[in-house]
Parts: structure tokens; C-alpha cells; sequence
């Protein structure tokens, strides 16, 4: 009986120490480098913070303003993403776990599902677009105006209809976006990995996607996780100095070599004290290690299952200066080659002993990254200012399976929630079933252009206005990576992270629509040629009635009577126009000509006169 | 017809020699074209009232002129409350027939009086109080007419207990004094209370938790006990202990919408060094939860807390051997906050207008470890810490040990719970100081001094009064000075639009803050400081309401741009015909005129 108590007991004791371990917050920094075809560096950073317990309001890791954030609007997910440049989705992948999770449109994006009753959803987006405009230093709040975000219904499952979705694509992204998001982690750039982020390195790269995404269980949402999730992501696509390589570098069969310094200009000095793990990732693409494998197994003559993949760091091809804690290899089925995964932890460098990767090419290796199945571009067509339409075309990227397949209708499922003036956006959803055989499919899209109100033109209207990217996924088509890890507690988020079955997904094109722009002061110009004619028209008329028509001419026979006529011709010419005959005065002696003159003079003076007063008093 | 006078000019030969065409005319003339044009003037005219309630905006009616008064009459007659004071003489050998209760009274007013200032200070007593006496002696009782009509205090009931073992300690006293007196409390509002005990020991006065002090010891002279109780009721229960008797009321740190957020921080300077937390959940639950209660009528208080990291302090500090520590002084404080590194950021919970307090808890890395406040006077800081009025406060906590931890495994340690404790009453002390009060526990004078009493939930009740009038009459203030520029401005600029919210705003502050005055008036400092926030509330809300923005979209200047193309014109031409018309008239009539004297 003792016995049995006391393993109830140690049974008791275990649990209670595994929920105290469980209510820990964690913190959690990576860094992925991954070489890619074009001779370029993908960088991927992930910070991870993960808040189990949401009960109390007081944290000693979590970002303060994160908690209050959801708390405050009842946030179930979130993402916001930052982004410059256009992800390749030609040559650095579009069918991996990284590019369908962490390429982004450009500019900004945001979408969030709310825990709130329906009703409140509007509200609580719009108060939250306004919040995150204010932490993350954007005009995220121009999202708020109900013309400029949309509720899909198909990008997420279990939304609802309480999923909101927006998109900048004009937002410049610069460093002022990325210190508000370095201040949520607990070291700032100061230490650890987010410290290689030196802003001249960063920005100069092709592609820069910065990222927030959180996940929320605590409203009674039924998930895997509890509490909190809050991942940052920022992914980067650099291209490795010129002088790092060797003098071989400027042929374009070499891959350029690199280091992290080289890279980024930093090292790393140590890793955050605060996270529970610091660990830098050198991924290497199923297509890059079949290729690696078929010239080992040239030039050594082994077979390629031979291979030692745990010695696979320094070969024939290339060479990492330091030898990796582990090698990971991925497990996959028969006809699709394994990736590699290098693992470094920083924990041991100091500031005396930075931790500085370098990778060394020794041959040239050429190789291309798996694409998604259909490439999607969209464009405009049309011409004019009157119609146009957006043309999107799908076109196969070579992957094809035997049987073709033929199907009466491609579209399976539609979805228009047509465009309101100046209400609501047009969205248009659809799910589209199409064979494997087919090459190329486009789709286009009519659109009459309309007049705007003039004060709803936005400052520079002649600009023309842009149209967030089209997003494409693949609801059939999941990827990721397993990896062989031993079921350790200590699971990284990035390797779960790439482990996770995911929807392929691409963004197409922004585009840029021109509008027809009005002439801005036509407004007035209106106003004032209406005035004009109504002016016009009624002085005459008042004119018309009190005019004496009989005394007139009266008048003007006294004043040709008086006047020597110098020009007959032109009186002659004026009489005719006047209808009346026009008869020689009999000449008198002129006298008064030269009074006349005077009499002009002076007016002339006064006139004169009270023009420069008055552009001296109020001129 | 008029225009051809001269085609009636023969039918008059007898005086045609006379007759000039140029000066006369031998008809009436005619009115029917100035009749014409004087109509399209007049109906012009006519259609101006029309045209101009055409193009009027909204403009929702204000009560102006009460706004003007208000705050005139705030900034004229600053609030001042009525107090009532009440002394207590227990065992004095006075002779009863020759000093009667009420020239007790007297002297002790004529104390007060001399003591505080002249003129009415807003929030104060001013000279509006009343004094009433008792006298207990051996078995006598007696006492000034308003204590007994108003039941203030029951004779020998202070004798009930053990009176003598009952002084020896401050809180038990207090509390029996607190009960001697409770019952009579509720019915006659506040009154202020020194209980005077004549004993054989040395003279101490001392100040309670509730409303109640007590003067014990050797007092011989009656007109320095008066002077003494005059003292502890004008400087104490009036002034609330503050020195220098200037009333800071500017400096109350109330946010506009009524809220503050007190906003806790703990900075590790180099978490390199070492990693400290805190169990702020403890100490929220046990030592800011009564503190919030208690100032509830004040603000409306809310609590945050986090923990940052890599916060280096911005300012320099020099190591001293003797003391064998780093020492920074008085005249780096300016530059202690770092506000590049502190990101301590403002609140998403708090809303835009709310005030928040910053605390901060520094923690010093271990290259500037322990880390000392030099006092110009060149002692140490007993606290270590310092405050910025307005912002919040500081308090450098050392680690007890300067040592690094060893290797590269972080430990993360909490500060132990006393230190905690600690840090957290002085944050007590600094909250306190923000609101202008005194954080010590002695109350010295040129002439005297007092021990201050402390409580458990950091204010007591004598320092809510006098924070509470303070509130009322920086809230009155302020919704006066609001209300007044708001009515300034919407005179200033005739074409912005007011929308009904705001007028509705404006009415509803009025009313609130003419009842926080009639509360003050009445002596209810409690609901005059509610009905006084919400006066103050409703003033910020109305001027800074969003809609205010508008004035800018239509100008005088928009407008007249707009219709001067036709206006200008057309009012021109209708104007020189009526004027020519009507010379021609005049003219025309002269003529007419001339003719008719030449032909009668």
C-alpha cells in the first residue's frame, strides 16, 4: 500500500513539475540560411515567444503591448507582414514550406480573425488597424475605411465569417516598421541573433518581408496550443559580396561564397540570454543535394545512399568552416531527394569568440528550386480610360502527372461580393478545378472605370490606384519537410514550423490601375462661368427694360451733330451696325478737343492713382 | 410718354418762348422704370435672408454666456469647502466658572484665522469654519452650543477605558478614538477632531488615520494648547501637511478622461550580468490593490506591469572608494532616464487621454554595481531612488552581491520578497509625493512637531479629504479654463461647425460642474470631486471632439469665392440702375418742377 502511495506520489509531483514547466514563457530565436539558386542568401529569421498562461497581466518576457493588444480586441490570430520587393517565386521556390508561409505581397498586409459576436468584428478591425498603425509606426489605419478591407470567406477554415483581410500594396517599408518590431523581443537588436541586423545590410537586399503572426487560444478557441503564440519572422534575400569569393567569382557557373558576416556585415556575439534556445539553421534544398550527390558519386564512384550525410559538411562541393551540433536529413518517400539541415547553436559564442559561419564553394553546382504547380500572373488589359479588365494567367510549370483528366466545368465554387461606391471593395472568390493536363489557363475580368466624388481622390490621384495582389493556393497541394528530430521536449519552432503540412500559396502582381483624373479646379471653373453667363444675362435684361430707346437717338443725333467727325468710315461702319442711316453731320468748328483730352487726361491719373494706393495699402 | 417731352412741347405756344427743353419739361415723368428696377432691389433684398439661411451651417446653440461665467467665476471666487472642527480638553484643571466653552471657541478660531492665509486659496477651508469645544473634567462636561446640537461627542465616554494604558500606544489609541466617536460621525458630516489629554509626561501631538488628533503631556499654559490645536487643524487637516503651504494643484497627475495608469517596469540593465524578476502578482494583489480602493473617488486607477531588458541608464556614475560602490549624484538626474533604451511606452489598454505614472525598478549591471544616490547634501540616499513629477518615479535596486553569475547558464533570479516590499512602500512614498502630499512620518515646524500616523492602504483619511478638495478645485479649474477657451474659440470662428454632441457635452459639464460646486458648498468633498471630474471629463471631451477639425473645409473665404462670381456682378448692375433711375428721376423732376412755376 505504501508502495502504490508512493508512486501515486512521485506520479503527483511529476505532473505538478511538468505544468509548472508548462506555464513558463519561452522565448525561442533561429536563424535559417538557405543558399538559392540565383547565387543569392535567404536568410529567415523566427522568434518565437509563447505565453501558456493568460490569466495574469503581469510577464517577464511576453511584449507587453502584444498582450494588451489581444486582450483588448479579442484577437483569436493575427498576421501583419511588411514587405519590399517581390518574391521570385521562379527561382527561389514556390512549392517549399518557407516560401508558401513567408512570401508576402508587397507593402503591407494584414488579416486577423476576432473572437467577438459578429456584429463587433467591423468595429474591433478598425480599432485595431488604428492600434497597430500606432505601434508599428504605418498608415495601417488607411485600412480602416470600409472600401479598403474585405471578409473572404475560403482562406480560412475555421473564420466564420469573423475574418478580416486588408492590404497596402503603396506602404514604403523601412527601418522605422522594424524597431517597433525589435522591441518586442526581449533583447532587442542588442543581443543574440537579431543583433547581425545591421539596417544598411538588411535594406539593401532583393527581398524583405517583415513579419508578426499570433495565435490566441485563450477565448475558449479549441486548438493544439494554449495561451499565447507570437512568431516575427523577418526574411531576407541578399546577395553575398563580390570580394568574399574567390577569383572565380565573377563567372557565373561559381556560387559565391559567404559568411554571416560577410552577409550581414555583424557577427553574432552571443545569444540573447533570454531565450531558451539560439540556434542558426544552413538548409540544404532537396534539388541542391541530388545534384551534390550525383558529382560525389562521379568523382568518388560510390553509390549516393553511401553517402555519410553526417560528415556531408565538408565534401568535394563545399565546405561550412565550423562542423555543425547536428545534421538533420529529411525523411521522404522514394522519388523526391531529402533535403539537408545543418544545425549551429550559438549558446557557446561570446563576444571574445563571435560565431561567424562561413560556406565555401569548391565546384560550380547549378540547380533549381521546386516551383508551385501553376505560376500565376495577372495583369491589365484594355485600353482607355473608360474599361479595362484584369487578366490572370495560370500557366503550368512543367509538372505533370500521365493521365489527363476531363471535366466539364473548371470552376467548382464562386464567390462574387460585387464592389459598392464607395462602400465595399470588390472580392471575388473562386476555387477552380482544373485537369493535370492542361497547359495554361487565364482568366480575365471586365471592369468599367467610374467617376469619383472630387473629394475622394486621394492626393496624387494622377499616380492611379493599386490593387493589393491576388492570392493563389493550392488546397490540394501541401508541402513540408519532415525532418528525422528524436522526439526531444525541446522541439525548435522552426523545424516544427517547417513541419507543418501547409497550402501552397502564392500572391501575384500589384497592380496599377490609372484612373482618369479630373481637373481639380474645375469645381470653380464651373461655378465661376455660370456666375458669368447668369451675370451676363441678367444685366441685360435689367438692361433691356429701362432702356429709352427714342431718347437715344435723340442723344446720339445731338452728339454727331456736335462732333467733327475725323473718321466717317468708322462712324459710317457704327451706324450700320446700329441699323440707322447714317447722315453727314453739318461741320461746326471743333472747341472743345483739346478739353476733351484733358478731361481724359485726368480720369486716366485718378484711375491711375487709386490703382497704386491700393496696391500700396493692401498690395 | 416721359422720354419725348418735346413732341408735346407745341401744344403750348402761349409759353413756348419761355420754355427751355433743357431745363424743363412740361410732363410729369415717368416712375415706371424706377418702379421696375426699385422691385428687383427689393426683391433682391428680400431673397438675401433666404440665400443666407441657404449656405448657414450647423451650428449647435452653446450656451456661451454660461461658460463665460463659469470659469469667470471659478478663476473670481476660487471653490473653498466648509470645515467644522471640534476640540476636545480631557482633564484640564480649568476654572469652569470663569472659562466657558465658547471663548475656547473663540481663541481657537482667532488662532486659525492668523494662521492661515488671508485670502481664499482654491480648495482650502478659507475662513469658513467652526469651531466647537468640549471640556471634561473629573465629572464635568461642558461645551459650546453647536457641539451639543449637533451631538458631536459623548461625554466620559472617552474615560470608558483605560485612558492612561491607552496613550501608550498611538495605533490603539487611535482606533478607541475612532470608536468613541464613530456613532456620532455619520449624521453630522466631517469634523476634524484634537483630543487634548492633560497627563504627567512630555508633550507629544500626534495625527490619526481617520480625522483625529491628540495632543497628551504636560500642558500647563491654555494659550499654548490653543495654539498648538490651531496649528494641527489649519496646517494639518487643512493644508495637508505640506510644507511650503502653496498648493501645487497643477501637478496633479489625473488624466484628462479621469484615469491613471500606473505603470510598473522592471529594467535589467545587462541581463549578461544578471537576469531579476519580480513576483509583481503578489504584491499588486497585496500592496496596490488598497492603494487603488482607497483613491478611488480621485481616478479611476489601473495597473500594468513588464519586464525590459538591455536598459542601460544614460547618465554617468563615478566609483568611490570609502563607500566602495558607484555613486551618482543629484545633478545627473536629468539624465538618469535613457529614453532611447527604456521603451516603457505608452499604454494600448490606456485610453488617449489617460495619465500615466511610470515606476521603474532599475536594476545596475554588474560594471556599476551597487549603484548609490548622492544627496547634494553628500549623505546617501536612504531610498536610492528619485521622482519626476508628472512622469513617475525611479528606485535603483542593487543585487545583494555584485558578482556575475558564472558561465553561460542565465539563471533567472527574483528579487527577494522583502527587498521587494521595500522598493514597493517607497514607490508608496513617491506615489504619494506625486499627489503633493508628505512622505515622511514627522511633520516638523518652526514651532512644533507632529507624528504622522501611516496607514495600511497608503493614504488616510484626512490626506483623501485634502486630496479630494484639492481634485474638486483643479478639476473646476480646468473645465473652467477648457470651457472658456472652447467658447472663445467657437465665437472666433463663425463658420465651424458644431455638431449637437457637442453642444449636449458642453450642457452636461455645466450642470456637473455647477453640482460639484453646490456639493463643495455643502461640504460633500466626496461627491464634488465625482461630479467634478465628470464636469471635467465632459469639457476635454467636448474641445476635443473630432468633429472640431471641420472649421477648415468651409472658410469665409471658400464661400465667397463661390459666390462672388455672381453676386458681385449682378448686385452691381441692379445697384446703378436703381441709383441712375432714380437721379434721372430727380432730374427729370426738377425740369418738371421748373416748367410747372413758369406755367402757374
Amino acid at each position: 500500500m505504501a508502495l502504490i502511495l508512493r508512486i501515486l506520489l512521485i506520479l503527483l509531483t511529476l505532473c505538478l513539475a511538468t505544468t509548472h514547466e508548462l506555464n513558463k514563457e519561452e522565448f525561442h530565436e533561429e536563424l535559417l540560411l538557405k543558399p538559392l539558386s540565383d547565387r543569392k542568401i535567404l536568410s529567415h529569421f523566427h522568434f518565437r515567444h509563447t505565453l501558456p498562461d493568460v490569466t495574469h497581466s503581469h510577464h517577464s518576457l511576453f511584449p507587453k503591448a502584444v498582450f494588451q493588444l489581444v486582450q483588448k480586441f479579442r484577437v483569436r490570430e493575427l498576421e501583419l507582414s511588411f514587405t519590399q520587393g517581390r518574391w521570385n517565386y521562379e527561382r527561389w521556390g514556390g512549392y517549399d514550406p518557407l516560401s508558401s508561409s513567408n512570401a508576402k505581397p508587397p507593402g503591407v498586409e494584414l488579416w486577423a480573425i476576432f473572437d467577438v459576436p459578429q456584429h463587433e468584428v467591423d468595429a474591433s478591425w478598425k480599432n485595431l488597424t488604428h492600434t497597430l498603425s500606432g505601434l508599428f509606426c504605418a498608415s495601417i489605419n488607411f485600412l480602416e475605411s470600409s472600401t479598403e478591407y474585405s471578409a473572404p470567406e475560403w482562406g480560412s477554415q475555421q473564420s466564420s465569417g469573423k475574418l478580416r483581410y486588408g492590404a497596402l500594396p503603396r506602404e514604403a517599408v523601412c527601418t522605422e516598421n522594424l524597431t517597433p518590431w525589435l522591441k518586442l523581443l526581449p533583447c532587442r537588436d542588442k543581443a543574440g541573433l537579431a543583433a547581425l541586423m545591421d539596417r544598411p545590410s538588411i535594406y539593401r537586399g532583393y527581398y524583405h518581408s517583415q513579419r508578426l503572426h499570433l495565435t490566441s487560444s485563450e477565448f475558449g478557441a479549441v486548438g493544439s496550443t494554449t495561451g499565447i503564440v507570437l512568431d516575427q519572422t523577418l526574411t531576407l534575400v541578399l546577395q553575398p559580396d563580390k570580394e568574399t569569393g574567390s577569383m572565380y567569382s565573377g563567372s557565373s557557373i561559381y556560387q559565391p561564397n559567404w559568411s554571416m558576416s560577410s552577409l550581414f556585415g555583424r557577427e553574432v556575439g552571443g545569444k540573447c540570454v533570454l531565450a531558451e534556445s539560439s540556434t542558426v539553421f544552413v538548409l540544404l534544398e532537396g534539388g541542391l543535394v541530388s545534384t551534390l550527390k550525383n558529382t560525389w558519386r562521379e568523382k568518388e564512384g560510390h553509390e549516393a545512399d553511401n553517402i555519410v550525410v553526417e560528415n556531408s559538411w565538408s565534401n568535394p562541393n563545399f565546405e561550412l568552416s565550423i562542423p555543425p551540433n547536428k545534421v538533420i536529413e529529411e525523411v521522404t518517400t522514394l522519388h523526391k531527394n531529402p533535403s539537408i539541415l545543418y544545425e549551429y547553436s550559438v549558446e557557446d559564442s561570446e563576444a571574445s569568440k563571435p560565431f561567424d559561419l562561413e560556406f565555401r564553394w569548391k565546384n560550380p553546382v547549378a540547380w533549381s528550386s521546386p516551383k508551385a504547380p501553376l505560376s500565376a500572373s495577372r495583369f491589365l488589359t484594355g485600353s482607355g480610360n473608360e474599361r479595362g479588365a484584369i487578366a490572370i494567367s495560370l500557366e503550368s510549370s512543367g509538372r505533370k502527372d500521365e493521365k489527363p483528366q476531363s471535366l466539364g466545368d473548371f470552376v467548382e465554387k464562386m464567390r462574387v461580393s460585387p464592389s459598392e461606391d464607395k462602400v465595399s471593395p470588390g472580392v471575388m472568390e473562386m476555387i477552380l478545378r482544373l485537369p493535370c493536363a492542361v497547359n495554361s489557363a487565364a482568366l480575365t475580368i471586365d471592369f468599367d472605370k467610374g467617376f469619383l466624388h472630387i473629394d475622394e481622390y486621394p492626393p496624387d490621384a494622377n499616380q492611379g490606384f493599386d490593387i493589393p495582389s491576388a492570392i493563389v493556393s493550392f488546397p490540394d497541394f501541401q508541402t513540408k519537410i519532415d525532418f528525422l528530430v528524436g522526439n526531444s521536449s525541446k522541439k525548435s519552432p522552426m523545424i516544427s514550423k517547417l513541419q507543418e503540412s501547409r497550402n501552397i500559396q502564392s500572391y501575384t502582381e500589384v497592380l496599377l490601375v490609372p484612373l482618369t483624373t479630373p481637373d481639380f479646379s474645375m469645381p470653380y471653373n464651373v461655378i465661376t462661368i455660370t456666375c458669368t453667363v447668369f451675370a451676363l444675362y441678367f444685366g441685360s435684361l435689367l438692361n433691356a427694360l429701362r432702356r429709352r430707346v427714342a431718347e437715344e437717338e435723340r442723344h446720339q443725333r445731338e452728339i454727331a451733330a456736335k462732333k467733327t467727325v475725323r473718321f466717317p468710315l468708322l462712324f459710317k461702319l457704327l451706324a450700320m451696325l446700329r441699323g440707322q442711316t447714317w447722315e453727314q453731320p453739318p461741320s461746326q468748328s471743333s472747341t472743345s478737343t483739346s478739353l476733351i483730352n484733358t478731361k481724359i487726361v485726368i480720369k486716366v491719373i485718378i484711375v491711375a492713382g487709386i490703382a497704386a494706393g491700393w496696391q500700396y495699402y493692401y498690395g | 410718354m416721359a422720354e419725348l417731352p418735346e413732341a408735346l412741347n407745341q401744344e403750348h405756344p402761349s409759353n413756348s418762348d419761355l420754355f427751355d427743353p433743357k431745363i424743363m419739361r412740361k410732363t410729369k415723368p415717368g416712375v415706371k422704370r424706377l418702379f421696375l428696377t426699385i422691385t428687383v432691389l427689393l426683391s433682391f433684398l428680400a431673397g438675401v435672408p433666404f440665400f443666407l439661411k441657404s449656405i448657414e451651417i450647423y451650428r449647435s446653440p452653446i450656451p456661451f454666456s454660461e461658460m463665460d461665467t463659469l470659469s469667470n467665476s471659478i478663476d473670481l471666487n476660487p471653490l473653498v469647502f466648509p470645515c467644522r472642527f471640534h476640540v476636545v480638553f480631557v482633564d484640564f484643571d480649568f476654572d469652569f466658572r470663569e472659562v466657558s466653552a465658547d471663548t475656547l471657541g473663540f481663541s481657537v478660531l482667532e488662532n486659525m484665522r492668523k494662521l492661515s492665509s488671508s485670502e481664499n486659496v482654491c480648495g482650502t477651508c478659507g475662513n469658513n469654519f467652526s469651531v466647537s469645544v468640549t471640556m471634561e473634567s473629573g465629572g464635568d462636561c461642558k461645551e459650546t452650543g453647536n457641539a451639543v446640537s449637533s451631538r458631536l461627542w459623548k461625554c466620559e465616554r472617552v474615560k470608558e477605558g483605560n485612558l492612561d494604558e491607552m496613550l501608550k500606544d498611538d495605533e490603539r489609541f487611535d482606533d478607541y478614538l475612532n470608536d468613541v466617536s464613530g456613532g456620532s460621525e455619520e449624521g453630522s458630516g466631517k469634523v476634524y477632531r484634537v483630543v487634548v489629554v492633560r497627563r504627567d509626561a512630555d508633550i507629544r501631538a500626534v495625527v490619526g488615520k481617520n480625522r483625529h488628533a491628540w495632543i497628551v503631556g504636560r500642558l500647563s499654559q491654555v494659550d499654548e494648547t490653543i495654539k498648538m490645536v490651531a496649528e494641527v487643524f489649519v496646517k494639518i487637516f487643512v493644508n495637508g501637511g505640506i510644507k511650503d503651504g502653496s498648493i501645487h494643484s497643477e501637478f496633479m497627475p489625473v488624466g484628462a478622461d479621469g484615469r491613471i495608469v500606473l505603470s510598473f517596469n522592471l529594467l535589467n540593465a545587462d541581463p549578461r550580468d544578471w537576469i531579476y524578476d519580480w513576483n509583481f502578482q503578489e504584491m499588486e494583489e497585496s500592496l496596490l490593490a488598497p492603494i487603488i480602493r482607497t483613491l478611488a473617488p480621485l481616478a479611476n486607477i489601473s495597473i500594468e506591469s513588464q519586464v525590459l531588458y538591455h536598459t542601460p541608464k544614460s547618465s554617468f556614475a563615478y566609483w568611490d572608494k570609502e563607500k566602495e560602490s558607484y555613486i551618482f549624484s543629484t545633478k545627473d538626474l536629468p539624465f538618469f532616464v535613457n529614453s532611447n533604451e527604456w521603451h516603457l511606452d505608452t499604454s494600448i489598454a490606456a485610453g488617449g487621454r489617460s495619465k500615466i505614472l511610470q515606476f521603474v525598478v532599475y536594476v545596475p549591471s554588474a560594471n556599476e554595481c551597487p549603484l548609490l544616490l548622492q544627496l547634494p547634501n553628500g549623505e546617501i540616499s536612504m531610498t536610492n531612488g528619485f521622482i519626476s513629477p508628472m512622469w513617475g518615479s525611479v528606485i535603483v535596486w542593487n543585487p545583494s552581491r555584485c558578482t556575475r553569475d558564472s558561465g553561460s547558464f542565465h539563471h533567472r533570479n527574483k528579487i527577494p520578497q522583502q527587498d521587494l516590499e521595500k522598493v514597493f512602500e517607497v514607490f508608496l512614498g513617491q506615489l504619494r509625493q506625486l499627489f503633493g502630499l508628505n512622505s515622511g512620518n514627522l511633520y516638523h515646524d518652526a514651532s512644533s512637531t507632529f507624528t504622522l500616523l501611516s496607514t495600511g492602504k497608503g493614504f488616510t483619511e484626512w490626506e483623501l479629504d485634502f486630496l479630494s478638495r484639492q481634485h474638486t478645485c483643479y478639476n473646476l479649474l480646468q473645465c473652467g479654463t477648457t470651457l472658456g477657451s472652447l467658447s472663445r474659440l467657437v465665437q472666433s470662428l463663425p463658420r465651424m461647425i458644431i455638431k449637437d454632441e457637442i453642444g449636449k457635452q458642453v450642457k452636461f459639464s455645466l450642470e456637473a460642474a455647477k453640482l460639484a460646486r453646490g456639493n463643495a458648498s455643502h461640504g460633500i468633498s466626496d461627491a464634488s470631486a465625482v461630479s467634478s471630474r465628470e464636469a471635467r471629463i465632459l469639457a476635454e471631451d467636448a474641445f476635443f471632439h473630432p468633429s472640431m477639425m471641420s472649421v477648415s473645409y468651409y472658410s469665409f473665404e471658400h464661400c465667397f469665392a463661390v459666390y462672388s462670381p455672381f453676386f458681385l456682378p449682378v448686385s452691381m448692375h441692379i445697384i446703378l440702375a436703381v441709383f441712375r433711375e432714380f437721379r434721372r428721376y430727380k432730374q427729370q423732376n426738377a425740369k418738371h418742377r421748373a416748367w410747372r412755376a413758369l406755367d402757374s
